[in-house]
């Protein structure tokens, strides 16, 4: 197949990086604490690339958590009742996620952005609510209940399986979404996204797509939740917390909005940080700094880390004029 | 299950009382978005603030609770011009999904903020009339709840004759209509979004305050669950329209305390997001919508 010169090195960058996450674990002698940072990390790649294609269509949620936690909880329950593995109770969760995000994509379809966003957001807080009280008798209430890990802890070197394991799915969503994108289906999300009223006049229904779009993010991001709390061993409600549905949005601005690698690159960074301030014992204040950070992206950096070597190309020369301005000669 | 007369006068009328908090918050919710076109998702996060500066000045100086309205309403206008204009002032204009992430990080912040001065253990103090009541009928009303109902009405009152009488209220109001055309009349939209983020603010303040003075528990992450109502609010009664606003407060008030006495407790927090559904399948505009956004 013929491909220009960008594309090349962009595929040569994934393949290093894919080489490089490969390798890693065996590098640092499988240490259990790098392990854990790196399959997280890779959970929340899915995650937030989940939540990032729902902005391909034009839409947003402040509520993703909720999605993430009903995968969490359905695959859980599947798993301890029915005693299948959870690589495949997964998909059970992340069905549970793509019928509810039906319904809510269902009752919001056709209003603007600041509805979806009121309502997803609504939506999360209560869900945790309910699964913390109403449903307490199989959910465990407060205290969650436990999860089938998806490797038995005897297995010798688990943690490094479940690692390549999860890789593995998050190469695949990546790649599905990539497809998804590149098809006619892609074309017509951006073409709803620039102008639903043309898109419509152009014969695409957005309706359809708007609610397809919803669905796909639903079921990966509950896709990830069930990987999350399989991997973790537990599930409490305080999965659908408000700054669980926080993490994608913010991994995803800060990566870039609306490309495939923004949430990637937004993911290993906003991680990297994250744990990095916690060894420095900020527990508080680094989710201070984590705002300030998101506040600043949104108003100097708004197409994200993705954009930075473009504003630097641009910028340089005159950075450059100005030192040399005050250079004395 | 029998609901008497009396029994059920008495649900209206806590009612009214639970609907005044979420009233002040989606009042001021609805300014801010008349004048600005933005949602403030952390309006929740300053009723917490709000809650935290009258729990402050109480342990400090032991006065009246209610009297704190003076400290919590002035502190929250002030921090609310400040976060417009630092965080909204520079994205206005550049998309809503910005100002919609403007908000979540200011959520980060202001919880954790808070968390590092207060300590996240749930907090309460008690009003100093907590024991008193007045018999209305068979009916026994603390008179806290009384207080606080005329606050909220004494507050509204204030509010709308500043926005029908005043120069400065026909400003905003002509702002909220038509910001291009307000601005070639020679108003100053920027200031009026200042002016009218501090006044959300404060509301919201005044909110923190009646919160803490009901008895109702908080901590730096309370903020979302009253949050979320007024969202509810705002959506049912229309985006935007304050009458909206203090209609939707009263009736989700008195759904909720309907809810509790009828289904149970673990529901109230849900009735408000129900009721939302409905709304939005039957009318997506909103009760008091007045025009699709």
């Amino acid at each position: 197949m013929l491909m220009d010169e960008k594309n090349r090195v962009i595929l040569f960058i994934c393949l290093a990086v894919l080489a490089f996450a490969f390798l890693l674990p065996l590098a640092t002698g499988q240490n259990a604490y790098y392990l854990t940072v790196l399959i997280l990390m890779v959970i929340f790649i899915i995650f937030a690339s989940a939540w990032n294609f729902l902005t391909y269509s034009g839409q947003g949620s402040l509520g993703h958590a909720a999605f993430f936690g009903i995968g969490g909880y359905i695959s859980a329950l599947v798993a301890m009742k029915s005693g299948l593995t959870p690589y495949l109770t997964i998909f059970f969760g992340g069905a549970g996620a793509a019928l509810t995000g039906l319904f809510i994509g269902a009752i919001c379809v056709r209003m603007k952005e600041w509805f979806l966003a009121m309502v997803t957001f609504g939506f999360a807080v209560i869900i945790q609510v309910l699964v913390a009280s109403q449903f307490r008798e199989i959910t465990g209430g407060w205290d969650g209940i436990a999860a089938p890990p998806l490797i038995s802890s005897s297995v010798p070197n688990y943690l490094l399986y479940e690692y390549y394991s999860i890789l593995v799915i998050a190469v695949a969503v990546l790649l599905l979404f990539r497809y998804i994108l590149q098809s006619k289906t892609g074309l017509a999300f951006s073409a709803i996204r620039e102008n639903e009223l043309e898109a419509r006049a152009a014969g695409i229904d957005p309706v359809r797509y708007k609610l397809f779009a919803f669905m796909v993010s639903a079921f990966f991001a509950g896709l990830a939740g069930a990987l999350e709390i399989h991997y973790l061993g537990y599930i409490t409600p305080e999965i659908f917390g408000v700054d669980i549905s926080f993490w994608p949005i913010i991994y995803s601005i800060s990566g870039g909005l609306g490309t495939l690698a923004g949430p990637v690159i937004g993911t290993i960074v906003i991680t990297l940080l994250w744990d990095g301030l916690q060894s420095l014992g900020l527990t508080y204040p680094r989710f201070i700094i984590i705002g300030v950070i998101l506040v600043l992206v949104v108003i100097f950096l708004p197409r994200g880390l993705v954009s930075l070597p473009g504003e630097i190309r641009k910028r340089a020369p005159g950075w450059m004029a100005w030192v040399h301005k005050r250079i004395p000669r | 299950m029998e609901i008497g007369l009396d029994i059920f006068l008495q649900v209206v009328v806590w009612g009214l009382y639970a609907g005044c908090i979420y009233i002040l918050l989606a009042t001021g919710l609805n300014l801010i978005f008349g004048v600005m076109k933005v949602v403030n998702f952390a309006h929740g996060q300053l009723l917490m603030i709000g809650a935290y500066v009258t729990f402050s000045f109480f342990v400090l100086t032991g006065f009246n609770p209610y009297v704190l309205l003076a400290a919590s309403v002035p502190i929250l206008i002030i921090l609310g011009v400040s976060i417009e204009r630092l965080c909204f002032r520079p994205i206005m204009g550049t998309g809503k999904l910005n100002e919609i992430f403007i908000s979540i990080g200011l959520i980060y912040i202001l919880e954790n903020v808070a968390a590092m001065i207060w300590t996240d253990e749930w907090k309460v103090i008690k009003s100093p009339f907590e024991a008193i009541t007045v018999t209305v009928g068979s009916m026994k009303i603390p008179v806290d709840y009384i207080i606080i109902i005329i606050t909220t009405a004494v507050t509204l009152v204030a509010l709308y004759l500043f926005l029908k009488k005043s120069r400065l209220g026909l400003a905003v109001r002509a702002t909220s209509q038509n910001r291009k055309a307000a601005m070639l009349v020679g108003i100053n939209v920027e200031r009026m979004d200042m002016l009218s983020f501090g006044i959300g603010a404060g509301l919201a303040g005044a909110a923190g305050t009646l919160w803490v003075v009901s008895g109702q528990v908080f901590n730096p992450y309370m903020g979302s669950v009253p949050a979320v109502k007024a969202f509810a609010i705002v959506i049912i009664g229309g985006l935007g329209s304050i009458p909206g606003a203090i209609i939707g407060g009263l009736l989700l008030g008195i759904a909720e305390n309907f809810t509790v006495f009828t289904i149970g407790g673990a529901w109230k927090d849900a009735i408000a997001f129900l009721i939302l559904i409905i709304v939005l399948v039957l009318k997506p505009t909103g009760l008091f919508g007045e025009k699709a956004e």
